[in-house]
């Protein structure tokens, strides 16, 4: 044993120490490091759920603040409604600096009521306006006389030779 | 005669099954003395020695043979002395403020009788000094061995030893100045029926 330097503690209190601790009996109980640890594998069986639960959380909180809508049916159905509109052709144009921005904008346009019409009952704006059977003046009716190059539909009446 | 350190246990090798099996036989009944010495009840001792062979099975392929295998396990179980003290100084803290306002109950007499003077001391002290202590004067290691197994430098261990002494000896000096004691304090009653 080797020499202590400086020791305050006297002889008599080392060997009361020594009998004292010698009078300890170890409480020789099984080696707890041969048996398994439990906690390890509760721990894994607890911990592979929580971490699937930790990332379904994630993906449903980031739908949420994407939609802005905790519906779950809905995270799917936004995705579709704003790509479809911006493939088709009649895509809503951007409204120009003279208009004015209607809320409006993107539904159906009703039916444009006629000028210096007074508000009328709910019936009369369904109707068409142009209705009338007699063309009116200044629109020429005849076929031939169609204009711009445009193709008619009905063949136009060859010339007969004493016309000319 | 407390057992002393074979030397010859020291041919540990890491990972091996069997070496550890040596030194749990070997190392078992130091540690726990020395936890003795540090926590109050036989149950903690074995149970922090338990759980230090524990921690030190799993680590013991990484443990290097330039440290003393029975040291480093004496670290690990003197780190989880000081931790469960700790622990039970709060939940002591937390039973005192629940227990506000009731009597206080009263300490059985036959345990202070045969409570051993040495120990009791050693358990009033901080546990860093007792461990120091024990690991000096009964188990004989010496100042290197002692930082080692503590986690300090041999500079602290030299004044915590000598802390620790002077606080046992202020401690002990009443106890000794009377000499030996008697086992039960009613042999003292001759005494009372002079007066």
């Amino acid at each position: 044993m080797p020499k202590t330097d400086g020791d305050p503690v006297g002889d008599q209190l080392k060997s009361r120490l020594r009998a004292e601790l010698d009078r300890v009996q170890p409480q020789w109980s099984a080696p707890r490091y041969l048996s398994p640890a439990p906690q390890r594998i509760g721990a894994w069986r607890l911990g592979l759920p929580s971490l699937v639960a930790a990332i379904a959380c994630t993906l449903a909180l980031t739908a949420y603040v994407a939609t802005g809508s905790p519906n779950p049916a809905v995270w799917t159905q936004r995705i579709v409604t704003t790509v479809v509109p911006n493939v088709g052709p009649e895509s809503t144009p951007l409204p120009t600096p003279g208009q004015a921005p209607s809320p409006h904008a993107a539904a159906p346009a009703p039916a444009p009521p006629t000028e210096g019409a007074e508000p009328t009952p709910r019936s009369e704006p369904s109707e068409p306006p142009e209705a009338s059977p007699t063309p009116e003046p200044g629109v020429s009716p005849e076929p031939g006389d169609s204009h711009d190059g445009e193709q008619s539909p009905f063949p136009s009446p060859s010339p007969s030779p004493g016309d000319r | 005669m407390p057992p002393r350190r074979d030397e010859h246990a020291e041919a540990y090798r890491p990972g091996s099954r069997e070496d550890f099996d040596r030194l749990y036989r070997t190392a078992y009944p130091r540690v726990y003395r020395t936890l003795t010495a540090i926590l109050a009840e036989p149950a903690e001792a074995e149970d922090c020695a338990q759980d230090a062979f524990v921690q030190a099975f799993q680590a013991w392929n990484r443990w290097r043979p330039d440290a003393p295998a029975e040291a480093w396990v004496h670290r690990i179980a003197v780190n989880r002395a000081l931790s469960y003290r700790r622990r039970a100084r709060l939940r002591t803290v937390a039973e005192v403020l629940r227990r506000l306002g009731r009597p206080a109950p009263s300490a059985d007499p036959v345990d202070a009788a045969i409570q051993p003077d040495v120990l009791s001391a050693l358990r009033s002290i901080p546990p860093k000094l007792a461990a120091a202590i024990v690991l000096r004067h009964y188990h004989g290691y010496n100042n290197r061995e002692i930082a080692l197994a503590l986690g300090v430098s041999e500079r602290t261990v030299g004044a915590r030893l000598k802390q620790a002494g002077e606080r046992l000896r202020a401690l002990l000096e009443p106890s000794f100045s009377l000499g030996a004691h008697s086992a039960f304090p009613s042999d003292n009653r001759d005494l009372y029926a002079k007066d």
